[in-house]
């Protein structure tokens, strides 16, 4: 294949690495804008997003769309609950404290990875998309006739990758309406404020918190939804979607979501291209190293605001 | 009536507040006066819930709020403006009206009234609270207080840093509060705006209330609010 569809094919994969992860790092990012909480756990929830997808598809059986369409909408629920739950059980009980919930949240990574090993097991479990049928993409070239759409042998795509894009374009949609639109977006954004001022205004801040961080939990798990007919579950699959999140999360401005966003588009678009091209190590290495830039000039991100 | 009782208030291990007692009644104003440092905030910030008291009670009528959860105190009646208005800054002026109004369950006509007290705001509704000057910041902060409807008031140093125009508009919405019967707990450095409003006046020295005085008493002595504002 030549280089220009060869580099539109490998777009379109960092596309979808780019909607996962957008989708994945914005979770992390409200929970750190709102509850000034660095949730090293944040991975284990995209990992627990795949794994139950892959259970709740087995259980179900019948037609791949059945399981799927079940998957997407038990399986963010029931991550976001047990988030809620280690809200109650851990984060509250250490009132918060940054230092103390990065302790915590360690801990936490390891309870729940370690619990879905002895229960699911070491093995990768693949789901299987609702629809997934493959079509050609066409690319114009410049031939004997003028310009002409040809169809490169190679070139093609799913529909069901196709889907995921939307999907992700169409969640974060959704969350900007709540967050811009609603009483609980408003009562989400005063508590990130000001949350002393937030209690004095009869704003309920611990269970402003319960739902941020199930929210934060789910969208990560509705991530891993989405992913898991193209890459399979694996107990050990949050490491990656974590530091991801986390580079994009810095690189985007601590707090802002739509510096998340941008930020996301700009590392999983790259981390395709350059996977594609050359190999995936040499994408994390260079996402690394953006993040050490923007550090070193930028330390409040590129939409944060300095302190 | 609002009433404070030996109250002990401490940050961690300093602690600020030391059997402090104060009261004010229902379409009176009580005049907190002290130093910087005394712990003037301090005391609203225990009646709102938001530094534990260790020893004492807090009770308005007969609802004791020592023993509520912080975010229901603005519901039993109270509202805050706290010192340096601490909006919400990134929230329209509407928006933050509004965070006030879901506090109280209010609705249309509240907020119009409120809208009515301060006219300016009226024209910037849409406009981000951290972009607006410090006397509409002011009023922001005062109508975002009065949405939620009170039956008592705690307002902290809400003339600070304004130019005398705006102190007077600040004044007669205290006094409309007043008449309208709302309980009403100032912390005030202006003597001046003491001597001319204070139904009673706590004087608080080292979270201390050495002594409560009424306004007449003032009045005719108007050199004991010097004594301790000012310099040992
Ligand atoms: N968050 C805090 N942690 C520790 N100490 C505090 C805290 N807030 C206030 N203090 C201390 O408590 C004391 C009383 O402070 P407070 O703010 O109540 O004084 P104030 O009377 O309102 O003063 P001002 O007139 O300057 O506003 C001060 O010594 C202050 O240093
Ligand atoms: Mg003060």
């Amino acid at each position: 294949m030549e280089f220009g569809p060869y580099l539109f094919i490998a777009s379109l994969e960092g596309a979808i690495t780019a909607a996962v992860l957008a989708l994945t790092a914005v979770g992390l990012s409200i929970v750190f804008g709102i509850m000034r909480v660095v949730n090293v756990a944040h991975g284990e929830f995209y990992m627990l997003g795949a794994v139950f997808a892959w259970w709740i598809t087995n259980l179900i059986g019948g037609h791949p769309a059945v399981g799927f369409v079940a998957a997407v909408i038990i399986t963010p629920v029931l991550v976001g609950v047990l988030a809620v739950i280690a809200d109650h059980l851990i984060l509250r009980k250490i009132d918060y404290d940054p230092e103390r919930t990065i302790v915590a949240t360690i801990g936490l990574l390891y309870v729940i990875q370690q619990t879905t090993l002895m229960t699911f097991g070491p093995e990768a479990r693949p789901v299987e998309a609702p629809f997934n049928k493959r079509i050609a993409l066409p690319w114009i070239e410049y031939g004997e006739q003028g310009l002409a759409l040809i169809w490169p042998w190679g070139l093609s795509t799913t529909t069901y990758k196709l889907a995921v894009i939307v999907a992700a374009i169409f969640i974060l949609l959704m969350l900007w309406l709540l967050m811009t639109r609603t009483r609980i977006g408003l009562i989400m954004r005063a508590t990130q404020l000001d949350r002393e001022m937030a209690t004095a205004h009869g704003i309920p801040v611990n269970k402003v918190y319960a739902l941020v961080f199930g929210l934060g939990a789910g969208l990560a798990a509705l991530g891993a939804v989405l992913i898991v007919p193209i890459q399979q579950a694996h107990y050990l699959m949050g490491a990656d979607p974590l530091l991801l999140s986390f580079i994009v999360v810095i690189i985007g401005g601590l707090g802002s979501v739509v510096g998340t966003i941008v930020a996301a588009l700009f590392i999983g678009l790259s981390d395709g291209i350059i996977s594609v091209f050359f190999t995936p190590t040499l994408a994390k290495i260079i996402a690394t190293l953006a993040v050490a830039f923007v550090l070193v000039f930028r330390p409040q991100g590129m939409f944060g605001k300095p302190e | 009536m609002l009433e404070v009782r030996s109250i002990d208030v401490a940050y961690d291990k300093v602690q600020v507040l030391f059997n402090l007692s104060l009261r004010v009644e229902r379409g009176s104003i009580l005049c907190l006066v002290g130093r910087n440092g005394a712990g003037k905030t301090t005391t609203l910030k225990s009646i709102m819930g938001l530094i534990p008291v260790r020893q004492g009670s807090i009770t308005f009528d007969q609802t004791v709020l020592t023993t509520l959860p912080p975010h229901e105190i603005p519901g039993s009646g109270i509202a805050y403006v706290p010192q340096g208005r601490r909006l919400f800054a990134e929230l329209s002026v509407k928006q933050n009206m509004d965070i006030g109004l879901m506090a109280s369950g209010a609705g249309q006509d509240t907020y119009s009234s409120v809208l009515e007290m301060f006219p300016k705001l009226q024209e910037r509704l849409n406009q981000r609270a951290e972009t607006l000057s410090g006397g509409e910041q002011q009023m922001l902060a005062m109508a975002r207080a009065l949405c939620m409807k009170p039956e008592v008031i705690l307002l902290d140093e809400p003339t600070e840093g304004l130019q005398p125009s705006m102190i007077e508009l600040i004044r007669t919405v205290i006094l409309q509060l007043k008449s309208q019967n709302v309980a009403i707990v100032l912390v005030e450095q202006h003597v001046d705006t003491v001597i001319a409003m204070a139904d009673s006046v706590a004087f608080i020295v080292h979270g201390r209330n050495p002594e409560t005085i009424s306004g007449n008493e003032l009045r005719d002595n108007p050199d004991r609010v010097e004594r301790y504002l000012g310099v040992e």
